[in-house]
């Protein structure tokens, strides 16, 4: 087990390397420029912006002269954003994401499981079908559909909360509850559907047979041995889900105006700011990889028939 | 047991009175806007937005301010300026101010920062309208002369002199513009780039700043060192960088912002019937560039039809319906200068075109595509234009939209198109800002328009002094390009679509340049 | 211990085919017709595909025609001249108060306008046919039938759903069943590949492969428009990522079970146990994933279309035509809830149909009907 470990965090090092090298060089290929305008800026304060930022150099020196940065975690100055570094904008904007993704995914386990183990529990009667339905309308509405009714419902109609912002706005803490619902929402139905479709598989297998014919109380079979082995696919489905999540809000964050990494990532990847773009790839890859480690890990201490020798 | 409750009391009441008794002095008026979108930088020399604009006129003052009601210059840093016989030199009087943190504005400040903003090295993106006026600026900008050669000077300590490069009188109402800014030299030696950062950033302007969370807010608050502190009526402006128009417009609904500039294009209908919604026009034009080297926009009768087929009023009426006023001209009406009338809109007449050009009812015209940025409103008039096009003269127009950056190349460096949308707003008010762009190789010549006559008339034009002949001369080249050859299909002039209640604020006018300076607004009595 | 037919043990089928060992789609099958919800499900998904990609045969209105004297036009079964006027009334008196209330003398022309637009259909409507369309399901800005749109719309849709299905099963499947069950180098080089997959910027690869096929609107490749077979592509090349996670983890943690080592005991090879035991006893969680990605490819369908992927205007999407709809749901609501409700419809056809097929093909469930 402790082999496992350390072979996969050491298997990180090499797959982020190839992250960043392939990145650096794909997003240039991308048309236009940080500093493209439709009123062009002429050509000799152009050649000033770019020595400034050492884009006259050529290429694969840009790439030494940046690995060697990031290796002193130096993620560089923001060719848009003139006034910040990335180190700053991201420092700013992921503890955001994290804890919006944070609180979201929080609410969608707690509801998606017991969801899930209502229905599962039920199958095809009608809690079932109800439960099921509300996951289907979760995962079909999208949640640009979703966060303009939340916020037309709750903020202009019935004025409970705040239209939008964040914390640090007037309304404060108010604010995190439109964005979270909303952002819950998918979560929440895609695993209430995979714990039910899950649970109900296991609640089939031997050795939940071999365990109620045993003569276990009902209940000791539900949560110590069905939910066990089923909680399997919800565990595999959190690893993206979590990356995905903290970094993946931005529909969220653009609605609800909350000042987190996943608008910096849209707007830096349509302004081909470059260093954050790079930034973003770092933090995310980062966050992915390690999610799907992790996940790894859980496997075999939730499912007793996986070892990893 | 009593003598405590009573003492609490006594100690609760005191509070609620010196609660009140704070409210009453404090008179604190905040005030809210949608900035829409984040400001880039608040560095006056590298700011190239509308958003960094409306900071820049709370945190900076230049020698001249826009005046809130006609856009010409109204005295700032400088109380007054006087031209020279010739209108070739302006000599302005600085009044005593001083920076935020007590350093005093001198007349070697404004010099030091007008260097600054020419100087190469720092890359100002807008110093091209220093350039257009100054005399020299444009030499040192490009690397070509020493500073010193920029015709600029302080002759006293209060006394600032600008040789400009011809008889400009409308040089002055330019310089409210932030590429003439006056900057905290004492600072930005000290500390470089970093000079901007919240903490070191020091300012002349009506407000200072006090706090930047980015992507969040930006809140700036007075400055009680401000030469005209006691005029300005706002406390504070915090400045919310919130691009989706729809929540903007909810935000402003629900009370929580106190104006929002631009409007949800899909609930139009009801934001016209609004008390607040105030509508303005602005010195731009939305138009369709054709690609004159490609077949078959290479004839003019086809990139006639094309614009002939067209109702422009049926448009802006029953689709776009924001206020925006339908045209055929390239120029809009601006002071001296009589917009020409285009082609207008004539299917018979366009029908006819087409068909000398060889495609009678559009048989045999081939597939050209109109390509458009992502967008809801340039989309909805493009599925307009096909459809006219297709109706009126038997054409098939594909549509093809693409990102921002990727159509920008599209447009300006691979010209890779058959015909394309366009906006351009000026920068400052006058029609050649609007035609010099079609000179023959101009690097904003998307279509690749080429006609020595309207070069010839357009330069001809350069080298005349302000006045009725010169405008003639424009007009004269502007017939060329669009009655005449249609390099371009102009379709409407922007509007300035805001929503703030003048009933509650004051100091807020609709003006052409959308330029609203803060000492002016505030509470309304 | 699971069941699965012995090799040999020739099967006899209700209609007395001899079938081969495998009868799990025939036996399936039989079990899914008794689900009545899944053979709702299939109904509707029936009747989808007739109707949104036989509507070119169908007595559709146009989903191009604009009419804008017929703009945002509410559902109704009346001819589409009288609701015009009913809502140029409605516009009229709206216009006339705030003028009255809120001083707007600049919406005096407006008013002119909306009176010239009633007086013009007032005359027109005995004369031109077109004012004697019916649009039940309204109409939009630009006074389009939004019946025929939200039909059309659907073409897009569904074939992004199929593709994007299709690919994830295929590669996902594959990728991930082999990763899991062989482990070691392979499994790490898989497993490696699917997060550098996942850590590229996605927007910025779409917009390199965008502009490798520029001008891409007037090229067709064996009839389609190249760029919608780049959409596909664009579709396809993420679609499996995920997919070949959950099936690697599955097979993970199956491949030690008894019924894998008695078929390995038995001398089975590693393609045999993939594919007739581990696939098999993971179907179930495919197709739930499959259903519950369905609409993400749909709604990634509007994303790429901002980037210019995909079908062109006038022609519509389900997602785009849901995305300008909630931009305007405070005044018609119709142009949000038309597209959005025959796409959660569909949805949930899929989905009952999909938790059907998921208990008829779950092998541990075969012997008991």
């Amino acid at each position: 087990m402790s082999k496992f470990i350390v072979r996969r965090l050491l298997s990180i090092i090499p797959t982020l390397f190839v992250i960043v090298t392939l990145s650096f060089f794909l997003i240039r290929l991308a048309p236009g420029g940080p500093f493209s305008r439709e009123k062009k800026i002429p050509q000799e304060v152009l050649q000033n912006i770019l020595k400034k930022y050492n884009m006259d150099q050529p290429l694969i020196n840009q790439y030494f002269k940046y690995m060697g940065d990031i290796l002193r975690f130096d993620l560089g100055p923001s060719y848009t954003k003139k006034d910040h570094t990335v180190n700053e904008l991201i420092g700013t904007a992921f503890p955001v994401s994290l804890h919006l993704g944070a609180m979201a995914l929080g609410v969608a386990l707690f509801l998606g499981i017991s969801v899930g183990i209502i229905s599962a529990l039920n199958q095809n009667k009608w809690p079932d079908y109800a439960a099921m339905s509300v996951a289907v309308l979760g995962i079909s509405i999208p949640l640009f559909v979703i966060g303009p009714l939340l916020m037309l419902v709750f903020a202009l109609k019935l004025k409970w909360l705040p239209t939008s912002g964040w914390i640090g706005s007037r309304a404060g803490w108010a604010t995190v509850i439109l964005p979270t619902m909303t952002l819950m929402f998918p979560y929440f139905a895609y695993i209430a559907r995979l714990s039910r479709g899950s649970i109900i598989e296991v609640a089939r297998s031997d050795y939940i047979r071999t365990a109620r014919a045993k003569g276990l109380k009902e209940s000791v079979v539900i949560w110590k041995h069905i939910l066990k082995g089923a909680l399997l696919p919800v565990v595999t489905y959190l690893g993206p889900a979590f990356s995905g999540i903290v970094i993946g809000s931005v529909v969220v964050e653009q609605i609800f105006v909350v000042p987190g990494i996943g608008r910096i990532f849209v707007q830096s990847a349509l302004n081909r700011d470059y260093t954050v773009i790079m930034g973003d790839v770092i933090v995310y890859s980062i966050i992915l990889i390690s999610a799907n480690f992790l996940v790894d890990v859980l496997y075999s201490l939730l499912d007793p028939r996986i070892s990893y020798k | 047991m009593k003598r405590v409750l009573v003492a609490l009391l006594m100690v609760a009441l005191a509070a609620t009175m010196f609660v009140s008794c704070a409210k009453e002095t404090a008179k604190s008026v905040e005030f809210i806007m949608n900035n829409g979108a984040e400001p880039q930088t608040l560095d006056p020399s590298k700011i190239s937005g509308v958003p960094e604009h409306k900071i820049y006129m709370a945190l900076f003052e230049g020698l001249v301010i826009n005046d809130p009601q006609t856009s010409l210059a109204k005295p700032g840093i400088a109380e007054s300026w006087t031209f020279s016989p010739d209108n070739t030199t302006i000599t302005f009087k600085l009044r005593k101010s001083t920076w935020s943190d007590g350093t005093p504005i001198t007349a070697q400040t404004v010099v030091d920062s007008w260097h600054r903003n020419l100087n190469p090295e720092t890359g100002a993106e807008y110093a091209y309208m220093v350039n257009m006026v100054v005399k020299g600026a444009e030499d040192y900008n490009s690397g070509t002369a020493p500073k010193e050669t920029v015709g600029i000077k302080a002759i006293d300590d209060y006394t600032f002199q600008v040789e400009l490069i011809g008889p400009l009188p409308y040089a002055v109402d330019m310089m409210a513009h932030y590429a003439f800014a006056i900057l905290p030299m004492h600072v930005i030696n000290k500390l470089g780039d970093e000079w901007v950062k919240p903490g070191n950033i020091v300012g002349n302007g009506p407000f200072t700043l006090k706090e930047w969370k980015p992507q969040e807010s930006l809140t700036v608050v007075a400055n009680p060192k401000y030469w005209d502190a006691k005029s300005v009526k706002l406390s504070a402006i915090t400045f919310l960088p919130i691009d989706d128009n729809l929540t903007a417009y909810n935000k402003y609904k629900a009370g929580e912002i106190d104006w929002s500039h631009g409007v949800p294009l899909a609930l139009i209908d009801e934001v016209k019937l609004r008390p607040d919604y105030q509508v303005a026009p602005q010195v731009g034009t939305y138009y369709y560039i054709f690609n004159v080297t490609r077949k078959p926009f290479t004839d003019v009768r086809v990139r006639k039809a094309l614009g002939m087929a067209l109702n422009m009023s049926e448009l802006v009426d029953k689709v776009t319906k924001g206020g925006q006023l339908a045209t055929n001209a390239m120029v809009p009406a601006m002071a001296g200068y009589t917009p020409i009338k285009g082609n207008g809109y004539n299917v018979e007449e366009a029908k006819k075109l087409l068909a000398e050009a060889g495609f009678p009812g559009g048989v045999g015209f081939p597939k050209v595509t109109l390509l458009y940025n992502t967008s809801e409103g340039h989309k909805r008039i493009a599925e307009w234009a096909q459809e006219n096009w297709k109706k009126n003269l038997g054409i098939e127009v594909a549509l093809l939209n693409q990102e921002w950056a990727t159509f920008l190349d599209t447009r300006q460096v691979s010209h890779n198109f058959d015909f394309t949308r366009a906006g351009w707003v000026g920068d400052y008010l006058d029609p050649n800002t609007f035609l010099d762009m079609f000179l023959t190789g101009s690097g904003l010549n998307d279509g690749l328009y080429s006609n020595p006559k309207y070069d010839e008339l357009i330069k001809k034009a350069a080298t005349m002094p302000a006045g009725s002949a010169r405008m003639d001369t424009l007009r004269q080249a502007e017939e060329i390009m669009i009655t005449q050859d249609q390099a371009v299909i102009p379709i409407y002039h922007y509007v300035e679509q805001d929503l703030i209640d003048l009933t509650k604020w004051e100091g807020w006018y609709a003006n052409p340049l959308g330029s609203h300076h803060w000492k002016f607004i505030g509470p309304k009595k | 211990m699971p069941v699965l037919n012995k090799k040999g043990d020739d099967a006899v089928n209700e209609f007395n085919q001899y079938v081969k060992p495998v009868s799990l789609w025939a036996d399936a099958w039989k079990r899914l017709r008794k689900n009545r919800m899944a053979v709702i499900g299939m109904w509707v998904v029936g009747v989808y595909l007739f109707i949104t990609f036989g509507a070119g045969l169908l007595p559709f209105y146009s989903y191009t025609e604009q009419e804008l004297l017929h703009a945002n036009l509410p559902p109704s079964f009346k001819p589409a001249g009288s609701v015009a006027i009913v809502k140029l009334e409605n516009r009229r008196v709206e216009l006339a108060n705030a003028i009255a209330t809120n001083s707007r003398d600049d919406l005096k022309r407006d008013l002119e306008r909306v009176n010239n637009e009633i007086d013009q259909i007032k005359f027109e409507i005995s004369r031109d046919p077109i004012h004697n369309r019916v649009h039940i399901l309204g109409t939009d800005s630009l006074g389009r039938d939004m019946l025929a749109r939200t039909i059309y719309g659907g073409q897009i849709s569904l074939l992004i759903g199929i593709v994007g299905t299709l690919t994830a099963g295929l590669i996902g499947i594959v990728l991930g069943a082999l990763g899991g069950y062989l482990g070691g180098w392979l499994d790490n080089i898989i497993s490696r590949f699917v997060d550098i997959m996942y850590s590229l910027p996605y927007m910025l690869v779409v917009i390199i492969i965008m502009a490798m096929f520029s001008d891409a609107s007037n090229t067709t490749v064996v009839g389609i428009p190249l760029n919608i077979l780049v959409l596909f592509f664009a579709i396809a090349l993420v679609s499996w990522l995920t997919m070949s996670r959950i099936v690697r983890g599955q097979v993970i943690s199956l491949k030690n079970s008894e019924f894998v080592e008695a078929a390995r005991s038995m001398g089975a090879g590693s393609g045999r146990i993939i594919f007739k035991h581990l696939l098999p006893n993971t179907v179930g969680i495919i197709i739930v994933y499959s259903t519950l990605q369905f609409p993400s490819f749909i709604m990634s369908e509007s994303f790429l279309s901002f980037l210019g992927l995909g079908v062109s205007a006038p022609y519509a999407s389900w997602g785009t035509l849901v995305s300008e709809g909630v931009q305007g749901m405070q005044l018609y609501p119709w142009l949000l809830i038309v597209p959005a409700t025959a796409m959660t419809l569909f949805l949930f056809a899929i989905n009952f149909l999909g938790d059907g097929l998921r208990d008829a093909l779950d092998p541990q469930s075969k012997n008991r009907n």
